[in-house]
């Protein structure tokens, strides 16, 4: 276990600095001067002593390499520069807006998973009957769904023409004015819309891998030995299918997340959802440039610890993957 | 697998068995033919099938019903929603199959390498997938099509270098498994250089999996052109684009529903269909299935 843990973090190291490689190199490719990621839309105007002065405070006069080494610097202290719209640090936009955005996807992860697989296994062992292939029918059309649609038509359905959820934001206007019920329920009320929008997709997502997980487990011989043995049906399936099916599933956590996180991107934005993907939009919208770099990078090593957490997970769980030559 | 039968004909036979997947592959070739005839098809000219063009701007007429002079009614300019819902067919497709080509390739030729030299190149390969798959992808989207000028040329690119890992890994897989069989001995064996070993002999037979990824990435890059050009960051107005109208139905979501209604049915149709093609045809080859 050791040596597996040992050469996954190494992995995960070489990972990041990839990532900042990856980032650093989108930014010396954009055409024209890399000066305008801190003057933003100003750039004309600037005069040309400050333009001077920011080449030299942000090491733009340096070789590539020196640069690279601040950059990197910068990344690993967590120090994204300052925003150009508003002059606060990158790392207070990032850390005020994150729990928003968490909230709204922890909510929607766990209902899917909730939903979606249980009835990934069920339909499993119901391969090729009727419900199973309208289930699996159903997910598949909900996954082809775009999802910026969905949010207006649930927008025009409940908010303007039944009026029972609030149209967007976070909270009503009159919140601090409310008990503390009243607030809780308001919250929920908003999260409602997002939530659901969130959620359809990756129910699919859930379903169907799931269900291949406990298909591919079926198929293999020591569920033939148990069955075999006499063992009873339902016996086969709980005690022996089940648990082996649960296990893949580990997986899905590092891979929803970036999934997760580019959804949040849309949702917040038609919602106002005060959340990383409404900043990321209106960053781009400003051309703050610090902040859009900042978050891009941030939600890159976000994923990687939750892909390096799923594996380690994984690892304990299966023993089959630690003695595997490549993580 | 009967006698005589090529692969393609057996994978076929296998498909179509599907009555859905036989209507969602008519319902492609139908989008494809509309939106390669689109100029044709919804022009400005009173010989037209759809007599108006993509931009033609009518303010008088703004924002109306679906009527028999406009069957899908019009926009906030007036301008006519089946004409622009027909050019939109051909944004969308060419970014559907334009992105996923690059990808394709892209994923192919790395896939191949790591694959079949293994080693260090399986390594920088792997590691180079990992770096991607880090990234959300709606965000490295968007800040390639923001940082340099959005335009359908960039919206591809960028789609293209960002989905790549999918395709390579598919073909890494095959290639690792294949390039210890016979023929492929036998290739290198008759002195063939690498190049025709990797390109000739063993790319072909690496492909199935890999199209029915693709297929999967048509539908993708549908979904997320319509999402840029929905959130602003697609194609450059004036173009038609499904997205793009959808953007317009949000600010009158208030009674203009045909507005949100068509766009929202063909992107959800056409993501559907190339979803379905990829699930029968990821079945169809699947040597268990018969």
């Amino acid at each position: 276990m050791l040596s597996y843990l040992i050469r996954r973090l190494f992995y995960a190291v070489l990972t990041f600095f990839g990532i900042t490689v990856a980032v650093f190199a989108l930014i010396h490719s954009v055409p024209g001067d890399p000066v305008v990621f801190f003057t933003g839309a100003r750039g004309k105007h600037v005069p040309p002593a400050i333009i001077q002065h920011i080449r030299h405070a942000h090491h733009l006069d340096e070789p590539l390499v020196a640069q690279y080494g601040w950059w990197v610097r910068g990344v690993v202290t967590l120090d994204f520069g300052r925003s150009i719209f508003d002059g606060r640090t990158v790392v207070t936009h990032i850390a005020e807006k994150m729990p928003n955005t968490f909230l709204l996807n922890l909510i929607a992860f766990l209902l899917a998973a909730a939903i979606g697989v249980p009835v990934g296994l069920w339909s499993a062992t119901r391969s090729g009957r009727l419900a199973e292939r309208a289930s699996a029918v159903t997910f598949f059309l909900l996954y082809s769904l775009p999802s910026f649609w969905v949010a207006l038509l649930l927008m025009h359905l409940f908010s303007v023409k039944l009026n029972l959820l609030p149209l967007f934001g976070m909270t009503s206007d009159d919140y601090l004015q409310m008990s503390l019920g009243q607030q809780l329920l308001d919250r929920v009320r908003h999260l409602i819309l997002p939530v659901v929008t969130l959620t359809y997709a990756q129910l699919a997502i859930f379903a169907r891998f799931s269900k291949s997980a406990l298909t591919e487990v079926i198929r293999q011989d020591f569920i033939t030995t148990a069955r075999a043995k006499g063992a009873a049906p339902s016996a086969v399936l709980w005690r022996h299918a089940f648990r082996n099916a649960l296990i893949p599933l580990i997986t899905l956590l590092g891979l929803t997340i970036p999934y997760l996180i580019s959804g949040s991107v849309i949702v917040e934005q038609i919602f106002q959802w005060d959340g990383i993907g409404r900043l990321y939009f209106d960053s781009i919208l400003q051309r703050d440039y610090p902040t859009v770099l900042g978050l891009t990078v941030t939600t890159a090593v976000i994923t990687l610890f939750a892909s390096l957490f799923a594996d380690i997970l994984y690892a304990l769980a299966d023993p089959r993957i630690r003695f595997e030559a490549t993580p | 697998m009967r006698e005589g039968e090529s692969i393609w004909q057996v994978t076929w036979r296998r498909f179509r068995r599907s009555r859905v997947a036989v209507i969602a592959l008519i319902y492609v070739a139908f989008m494809t033919i509309l939106a390669l005839l689109a100029p044709l098809i919804a022009a400005a000219r009173p010989s037209a099938p759809v007599p108006y063009g993509p931009n033609d701007v009518d303010i008088v007429h703004r924002l109306e019903k679906p009527s028999p002079q406009h069957r899908l009614g019009t926009d906030d300019l007036g301008r006519d929603v089946t004409a622009r819902m027909i050019h939109g067919a051909r944004i969308s497709l060419t970014v559907g199959f334009t992105a996923t080509a690059i990808s394709l390739i892209v994923g192919s030729i790395l896939g191949a390498l790591a694959g079949y030299y293994g080693g260090a190149a399986d390594w920088i390969v792997s590691r180079l997938i990992e770096v991607v798959l880090c990234f959300p992808f709606l965000f490295l989207v968007l800040g390639i099509v923001a940082l340099f000028k959005p335009s359908l040329y960039t919206i591809m690119i960028a789609l293209g270098l960002t989905s790549w890992t999918t395709e390579a890994r598919f073909v890494r897989g095959e290639f690792l498994r294949i390039r210890e069989l016979d023929f492929a001995h036998a290739a290198r064996a008759s002195g063939a250089r690498d190049v025709r070993i990797i390109f000739r002999h063993l790319l072909p037979n690496a492909l199935a999996p890999v199209l029915v990824s693709a297929s999967f990435g048509v539908a993708a890059a549908i979904l997320i052109e319509s999402a840029l050009s929905f959130l602003g960051f697609g194609v450059p107005v004036p173009t038609a684009s499904w997205g793009s109208i959808l953007s317009i139905a949000e600010e009158h979501i208030q009674y203009a529903w045909w507005l949100a209604l068509f766009p929202g049915v063909a992107i959800f149709l056409t993501v559907a269909a190339f979803n379905i093609i990829g699930d029968r045809f990821r079945d169809a080859i699947d040597p268990r299935s018969d």
